[in-house]
This record gives structure tokens, C-alpha cells and sequence, in this order.
């Protein structure tokens, strides 16, 4: 196992370097920079700004040197824990992810916890009285949320919360509470706001867990151990959870992987419409703008974050499974 | 409070628009959008060594006097008794500090001189006459000169000495200063010397400013506070310092919902990232919210304007664009009533690409000059210019057969360029000419207009709809690649002839001498008499294919805020958006 996982840990570094590679690449694929982009902006609303001070950026970023040095100077400065410097903010990208992700971290979890809360149940129900009245109800309940697009969804709540309850919109806080220290008053404020945003990125991802669940569920339940123990008189709840519920959450189990970088980089759009102070709409911004280090840094943030994922996952799967073999042949 | 008064403060009128004398309090909350955002405190603040005012000329502000001798010398007198924010004197060393240790210190000034300091290329003599007295000596003539100080983005000619040269290894010892950079997390001493020392950006809290609020918030946040400046130079006339408001909040979030939030009564002055489309919207929570509607007028010279780019690369319709019979039939082929009616329900008004009534350089033929709908005309106009054949769908065909099909592209900004794009198709489809529209990113399509592959851009129009003759026209010139309508003319201005193509056309020639003999002038009657020339040429050539003007521009304030002007002109230049307007004379009543 230890032997297992120090190899895994070893075929991440050519992935992540690859990974690096790719980021760079899209990062700089846009024809112009960031300063290009920074200038016609400006020009939109009838600013002006004198040429020869875009020209002096420019070098003073390095955009003189060719595109391979100034790979190299970025991963090299991410060894150092050096992330680069972000022109749109003018500060190192180091300060302006870690200001976000405890915020993200918090919401993404919080949806998380939701769906789980709402899916599991509503799964195993739905499994165990297939096609049944409430089995259709609750999927087409769910698939309604899995259908209506969530930015609408978003900007519908947001008003009746103003109206209704006088929620200040958008944000994940009062204004009021911005700079001050955390206080229970700032706490309450934070879960009055996080109420949408969870409610809407969590239903759309309910569905989905809903059918998997179902799905999985009714593959085990068909199977011999069941029928021996619900014949031998086991409960029916325990009958169902003990085994069969466990042998189902396989599926959920691979799903870690991906669920580690959709903690710090969930549901972006929403977070857009809603203007909460996540790391989304950090990311969608600097991608515009071609604030190349910011997005790099962040893609490849989250690139780390999926192999590590994928790793935990797949020792999880082992421990859990035991039919799950580390090695690709099989025992006799 | 003698004390933090310079001697001679500035006295604001409030007789010549009806100001009301108003009292301290309160903190006043506007929406904005990025980080980047903070530089509106300075624009709005308008705070300028010279300054416009609201008859839009340029008068002396944070300076006593400010003298002009044959357009080429300057002197400047300062106010004795000025302080900075922190209450250091201010005084001609701050002057001497930016001249000797900044702009001409090759560490931090790579760049050279700012364009303003520059005239016909050559840098001026700087004195300092005594401790509140500088003078500015070029060779020749330097018009834009006051206008770099006066602009909402100013050049900034002075820097707090006592302040900055603790980042300066001429007045503090090299190793500690890059010791502190280090610290800091700067590359050198001169990169942090230019980023704590942002005065158009005020991001720093501990930089001292003679601006009306200065920050309090080291970012980044989304909440910025600025407080009043307790030694700001302009009082009111019964000689209460200003500014009225104790603090201004920025609060930064996601431009999208500024207007649903400006709705809820969540700012107390708001334009920024307000269109005429949330106009109806907004008018709906009126008063219910505690807010009103004010409605200013947008200041560019044409909502959305048609620009045919002279520059584009296939002869055959390169020839036709740059023959001023054509680009007049297609300018008289737009309904603008129509447009009017449709976008702006008929709250605009038709006219050409050109300045505002209410600039002092507008007249009557300016603004018709080529806008009335006359299909016929305008179609007898194509005939004559050997356009006459058209194919089975009654397209007219180009000398060597092709059909004429225009491709506008646009830049994606507004819904509105789109629509109007809609309803000037089936104008256009009466002139026999097709047209399609392409929406592209704002950088890419700027590329394409610059390599000559974009036909015809759709976009604002000028953005002086405000001109005085104080003001550069460098929009009526061909100076800037950035121009849809000549790029690579402007792009071989721009860089003194290294890139792109000197301007062919007589017209545009014309304007560029006019544009240059503007940049040499000396009074006032000369450049009024350039701005004149340059207009009617503008209009004339049609150049820009101006459709709807004066679109209003919702204004939000709080229902208790006075002294905000009920109608205004919304621009960038020379307006500083709501900076002439003097938000320092703005108060809550009870």
C-alpha cells in the first residue's frame, strides 16, 4: 500500500508539469496582453492614458523577454512560493487568492453538506419504492432544480430576499461588516447571505446524486445477499443500509476527486450574478482581462487540488472495496 | 481652523448654480466595481492644480494663479499656508522633489517625461522662483500644458517630498531603502517608491493627498472609506471649510447588479455602471426607496456611431470608403427618427458625430450636417458614383461585379449597437446595400481594425461632445491606431512614422496639420479658430456616421443629498464625470 501510494505520488510530477505546460499555453493563446486589454478598457469609457507609460510596463513585467523565459521565471517562482504578481490588482497573487478561499471554502462546503443532506435520503427512498408516486415526485422535483438555470434562479431569490426580508443583495455580507473583525453579529450576516447561493448551486447537483444513488442502489438491492437477508427476516431499514447502501456509495467515493477543486472553484457563474467575494469570479475576471499570472497561478492551483483528489480517492476506494485491486492483475 | 486653511482659500461659488449652504455629516456610499476602481475617488474629487469649471473653462484651483507668456512659459503660484492631508506644508519643494528626483531620476523613470512636459519633443527649464512660486520654460508653445493638470487623469507634477523621500536612497540610505522594498515585496526601491506613491490611485492609506477625501482602507477590500481632508483648500462662501460629507464609502462588488442594487436604495450617488436601460427600472423605486432619478445627459458626441474604416485592406471598397459622396449616402440611408423612437423612446435626439449643444464651439450646421433621411438622394448618389447595377435580389453590385454586402463589426458592449445595427439593415436594404454584424472581444477586434480586415466598425461616438477650445482634438485627427475609422493612419502618427502609412486623403491630411498647428498654439482665439476648422471638416466628410446624442444617463441620489445638479453632462472629459459638479459642496439634510 505505502509502496502504492509513493508511486502515485511520483507520477504526479510529470502530471503536474504537463499541467504547467498546458496553463501557460491557454493563459498566453489570447492574441495582445494584459496591457493591451487594460488600454482599450480604459478607451471604452473615454479615459485616456499616455502610450509611453503602457510601453514602460510592459517592461517592467518582463512582456519583453520571449514566452519560454517567462515560463520558466513563474514555475520557478512557484517553487519559492513566489506566485507572480497580478497587474489588474498590482499585488502579489499570493495575497489576493488566500483572501477568497476561506470564504469559497466555507460556501462550497456548506453546498456540499446540503446536497448530501437532501440527495442521500431522497436516493435511498426513491430506490427502495421504485416507481412510486413519491419516487416520480421527488425526481421531477429534482430535475426541475437540475433544469432551471441557476443565475435566473439566483436573481429571482435575491429580489424576494431584499423584499421579503430586506436582505442587502449580493455579496456574502452586510457592507456593513466588511472590514470588521469576525463577530457573532458578522457570522449571522455571512449565513443569512450564504442561504441563496447554497439553495442554488445546491439543487442543481441534487438531481444527479438523486439518480446515481437510485441507480447504484437498485443494481446492489436485485442482488442474492439482500433477498437471503430480507428472507431471513433482517429489518428492512437495516437491511438496506448495513451492505447493500455501502456497497452502493462507490460511485461516490471516485466523485472525492472531483469534489476537492470544486470546493475552491465552485458554481462561478452564480457567484458572478450574486457578486459574492469567491475565488470564481476572481478567476473569470483575470482570464478577461488577461491577468495571466493570476489565472495560471489559480489553474494550476486547482490542477494540484484534482491529483490530489483523485489520489485520495483512490486509496478511500481501496480501503473500502476490497474487490478493488492496486495492481492490474488479477488473484487467484 | 484658521490653522489648516491655506491663507487665500479657494471660495466655491454657489451663487451661479444655486448651491444651498449645507452642514457636516454623514457618510455617503457609492457602488464601483474592480480594485482599480478606487482612482473615481480622484476623479470625482477633482482636486487639480488647474481645473475646469462648470461653464467648462480652466481655472486655477489647488493653485493661487497660474500665468501663460506666449503659450510657451508658465509660472505657477501656490497657495501660502497649504498643507498636505498629513499637515506638512506644501510648498514648491514637492514641485522640485518630482522634477529632480522622480521624472528625471533614470531609476524610477524609465519611461522620460510624461507627453504633457513634452513640447514638440523637448523637455522645459524648471525654476523654483521662491518657496511658492515655479516656472515652466519651453521653447515653444505648449497648449497642452494646463490641460494635462485639468485632465480627470491628471499628470501629476508635484509629489508629498516629506513623505516619499523616506523610499528614496538620494535622501535615505540605499541598502535600508532596498532593504524595506525587499520587505515589502517589491522587485526594487523604484517599484516601490512608484506603488506607495500612487496619487491617481489612491491605494495607499498613508500617502498624504490634497484631494477632498483621502483613503483610510489599505486594500485590498471590498469596502474602501475615505475621510475628509482636514486641510483642504476650498471653502464655502460662508467660509466653512469643505468638503460637507465626513466620509465616502466604495463599496466593490460585481458591476452586473449595480443597478438592481441602486433600485434597493443601496447608494447614495450612482452612475457609474447605470445605462439608459435601467432607466424605467429605477424610475419605479423612486422615492419608495429613499432615492431620486436625476436625468443627466450622456456626454459623448453620438450614442452609437458607424465607423467605415478608410484603412480596409480590399481596394475596391477601401476607394469607395474613402470617397466622401458615399460615405454621405450612407449617412442619409439612416432613419434616426426611427432609431430615436425605437432605443430611446424618442428621449434622444437625431444628429451628426459632433460636439453638443451644449459645448461653446456647437453650431446648427454641425449637428444637421448630412443627418436627414433621404433614401432618394441617397440613392442617386449611389447611381453617380457607377453603383448603378444591381443583381436578381437587388443588391447593387461594386464595379468588378462583387455584391455589396458590409460586415460591422462591434465590440460586444451594448445590447443597444446591436439593436440599432437591426433597424439600420432595413434602412440600408433600401439603398440596395446588405449588411451582417459580428460581435467580437474588444482586443481582438481592435487587431482587426489595425491589420485592415475589419469593413466598417460600430461604436461610441467621440467622446469630446463637450469641446472647448482648451480641449486636444485629437479625435478629429488621425493620431491613435486605436481610430476604427483610419488606424494605420493614426498608428503612423502615433510612432512618428515607424508603423503604418501616412494619411493619403487631403481631408485627413488637413486635420492633422490643424491638429499639430493646435499643439503650437498660443491664445485662445487661435485654438478656437482650429477647433472650428477641424469640426466642420468632421462633419463634412462624415467621417463617423453619427445617429442619436444626449441619451440620458440616469443619475441616483439620495433623496436628503443637495447641491447635486438636476441635470448635468455626464462625460469623462471635461466634466470628470460628477467632478465639476464640486462633490465636496454635496450635504445630507436631515
Amino acid at each position: 500500500m505505502l509502496k502504492y501510494i509513493f508511486l502515485r505520488f511520483l507520477a504526479m510530477i510529470p502530471t503536474l508539469a504537463i499541467a504547467s505546460v498546458l496553463i501557460y499555453t491557454i493563459v498566453e493563446l489570447p492574441p495582445g496582453d494584459f496591457f493591451e486589454s487594460y488600454v482599450a478598457e480604459l478607451e471604452a469609457s473615454g479615459e485616456t492614458i499616455d502610450p509611453k507609460k503602457i510601453e514602460y510596463l510592459r517592461v517592467e513585467y518582463g512582456f519583453d523577454k520571449p514566452v519560454w523565459q517567462r515560463y520558466f521565471t513563474w514555475v520557478w517562482g512557484m517553487f519559492h512560493g513566489d506566485f507572480g504578481y497580478s497587474f489588474e490588482y498590482e499585488r502579489p497573487v499570493s495575497e489576493l487568492i488566500g483572501s477568497r478561499l476561506f470564504l469559497t471554502m466555507l460556501l462550497s462546503f456548506v453546498t456540499i453538506i446540503f446536497t448530501w443532506v437532501i440527495a442521500f435520503p431522497i436516493g435511498i427512498y426513491s430506490a427502495t419504492h421504485k416507481y412510486s408516486m413519491g419516487d416520480y415526485g421527488f425526481t421531477f422535483l429534482g430535475l426541475l432544480g437540475l433544469a432551471t438555470p441557476n443565475f435566473l434562479l439566483a436573481l429571482i431569490m435575491m429580489y424576494f430576499a431584499k423584499v421579503w426580508f430586506g436582505t442587502s443583495i449580493g455579496g456574502l455580507m452586510d457592507p456593513k461588516y466588511i472590514n470588521e473583525p469576525m463577530s457573532l453579529a458578522k457570522f449571522g450576516s455571512i449565513m443569512e447571505h450564504m442561504v441563496i447561493p447554497v439553495i442554488v448551486i445546491g439543487t442543481a447537483g441534487t438531481a444527479a446524486m438523486i439518480r446515481r444513488i437510485r441507480a447504484n442502489l437498485l443494481d446492489e438491492l436485485k442482488k442474492q445477499y439482500v433477498i437471503t437477508a430480507r428472507a431471513k427476516g433482517v429489518p428492512p431499514v437495516k437491511a438496506v443500509l448495513k451492505y447493500p447502501f455501502r456497497m452502493s456509495l462507490n460511485f461516490f467515493i471516485a466523485d472525492i476527486g472531483s469534489i476537492l477543486p470544486a470546493i475552491v472553484s465552485g458554481a462561478e457563474v452564480v457567484a458572478i450574478v450574486l457578486s459574492l467575494e469567491t475565488t470564481g469570479p476572481l478567476l473569470i475576471s483575470a482570464l478577461q482581462s488577461q491577468d495571466m499570472y493570476l489565472a495560471g497561478t489559480f489553474l494550476m492551483f486547482l490542477a494540484v487540488l484534482t491529483v490530489i483528489g483523485v489520489l485520495i480517492s483512490d486509496i478511500a476506494l481501496a480501503i473500502l472495496d476490497p474487490r478493488i485491486r492496486l495492481q492490474g492483475k488479477a488473484h487467484k | 481652523m484658521s490653522e489648516r486653511l491655506p491663507e487665500q482659500p479657494l471660495v466655491v461659488n454657489f451663487e451661479a448654480n444655486g448651491r444651498s449652504i449645507g452642514r457636516y455629516c454623514c457618510s455617503m456610499e457609492m457602488l464601483m466595481g474592480k480594485a482599480k476602481d478606487i482612482r473615481m475617488m480622484t476623479v470625482y474629487g477633482y482636486a487639480r492644480l488647474v481645473g475646469f469649471d462648470e461653464k467648462f473653462a480652466l481655472k486655477p484651483d489647488i493653485l493661487e494663479s497660474f500665468e501663460v507668456e506666449e503659450g510657451r512659459i508658465f509660472t505657477l503660484r501656490l497657495r501660502k499656508g497649504h498643507k498636505w492631508s498629513d499637515g506638512h506644508p506644501f510648498t514648491a519643494e514637492d514641485f522640485r522633489y518630482y522634477w529632480d528626483d522622480v521624472v528625471n531620476n533614470e531609476e524610477l523613470t524609465r519611461a522620460g517625461l510624461p507627453q504633457v512636459l513634452l513640447s514638440n519633443g523637448k523637455p522645459p527649464t524648471f525654476e523654483v522662483i521662491d518657496d511658492h512660486t515655479i516656472r515652466y520654460t519651453w521653447e515653444e508653445p505648449n497648449p497642452a500644458f494646463p490641460l494635462g493638470l485639468a485632465y480627470p487623469r491628471a499628470t501629476y507634477i508635484y509629489k508629498p517630498a516629506h513623505f516619499m523621500k523616506q523610499f528614496h536612497p538620494t535622501y535615505s540610505d540605499r541598502g535600508e531603502v532596498e532593504k524595506k522594498a525587499e520587505e515589502l515585496g517589491y522587485r526594487n526601491w523604484a517599484a516601490m517608491h512608484t506603488g506607495l506613491g500612487r496619487q491617481y490611485r489612491p491605494e495607499n492609506p498613508e500617502m498624504p493627498t490634497l484631494q477632498p477625501w483621502h483613503n483610510t482602507t489599505a486594500g485590498p477590500s471590498k469596502r474602501m472609506v475615505f475621510q475628509r481632508n482636514p486641510y483642504y483648500h476650498r471653502v464655502d462662501p460662508d467660509g466653512q471649510q469643505l468638503p460637507y460629507i465626513d466620509e465616502v464609502v466604495l463599496l466593490m462588488g460585481s458591476t452586473d447588479i449595480v443597478p438592481a442594487k441602486t433600485g434597493a436604495g443601496e447608494s447614495d450617488l450612482q452612475a457609474r455602471y447605470l445605462r439608459f436601460d435601467n432607466f424605467t427600472f429605477l424610475k419605479e423605486g423612486e422615492g419608495k426607496q429613499g432615492y431620486r432619478v436625476l436625468p443627466w445627459r450622456a456626454g459623448i458626441a453620438s450614442q452609437i456611431s458607424l465607423y467605415p474604416n478608410l484603412n480596409y485592406k480590399d481596394e475596391a471598397w477601401r476607394d469607395l470608403f474613402q470617397n466622401r459622396d458615399f460615405r454621405r449616402a450612407l449617412s442619409i440611408g439612416v432613419n434616426r427618427n426611427e432609431l430615436n423612437e425605437q432605443l430611446f423612446f424618442g428621449m434622444a435626439k437625431p444628429g451628426a458625430d459632433t460636439v453638443l449643444e451644449a459645448s461653446p464651439l456647437y453650431k446648427e450646421s454641425l449637428g444637421t450636417s448630412w443627418v436627414q433621411h433621404d433614401t432618394e438622394l441617397a440613392n442617386r448618389m449611389l447611381d453617380d458614383l457607377g453603383l448603378n447595377k444591381k443583381n436578381a435580389e437587388g443588391t447593387r453590385l461594386l464595379p468588378d461585379g462583387r455584391p455589396m454586402e458590409i460586415i460591422i463589426e462591434s465590440a460586444g458592449e451594448s445590447t443597444e449597437q446591436t439593436d440599432a445595427l437591426e433597424l439600420i439593415r432595413y434602412h440600408w436594404d433600401e439603398l440596395g446595400i446588405r449588411i451582417f454584424t459580428r460581435s467580437l472581444q474588444r482586443d481582438i477586434h481592435r487587431r482587426r481594425f489595425l491589420t485592415g480586415e475589419t469593413m466598417m466598425t460600430v461604436s461610441k461616438g467621440l467622446n469630446i461632445g463637450l469641446a472647448t477650445p482648451d480641449l486636444n482634438p485629437e479625435e478629429l485627427a488621425p493620431v491613435s491606431p486605436a481610430q476604427p475609422n483610419w488606424p494605420v493612419w493614426g498608428q503612423y502618427t502615433q510612432t512618428g512614422g515607424k508603423a503604418g502609412e501616412p494619411p493619403s486623403l487631403p481631408s485627413v491630411k488637413r486635420l492633422l496639420e490643424l491638429y499639430n498647428a493646435w499643439r503650437a498654439s498660443t491664445n485662445d482665439a487661435q485654438r478656437e479658430a482650429i477647433w472650428s476648422e477641424m469640426l466642420e471638416i468632421y462633419s463634412e466628410e462624415v467621417f463617423s456616421i453619427g445617429t442619436t446624442r444626449e441619451v440620458i444617463q440616469p443619475v441616483v441620489i439620495n433623496s436628503k443629498l443637495q447641491n447635486v445638479p438636476e441635470t448635468g453632462i455626464y462625460s469623462w472629459a471635461p466634466s470628470s464625470f460628477f467632478g465639476v459638479y464640486r462633490p465636496d459642496t454635496f450635504w445630507f439634510a436631515e
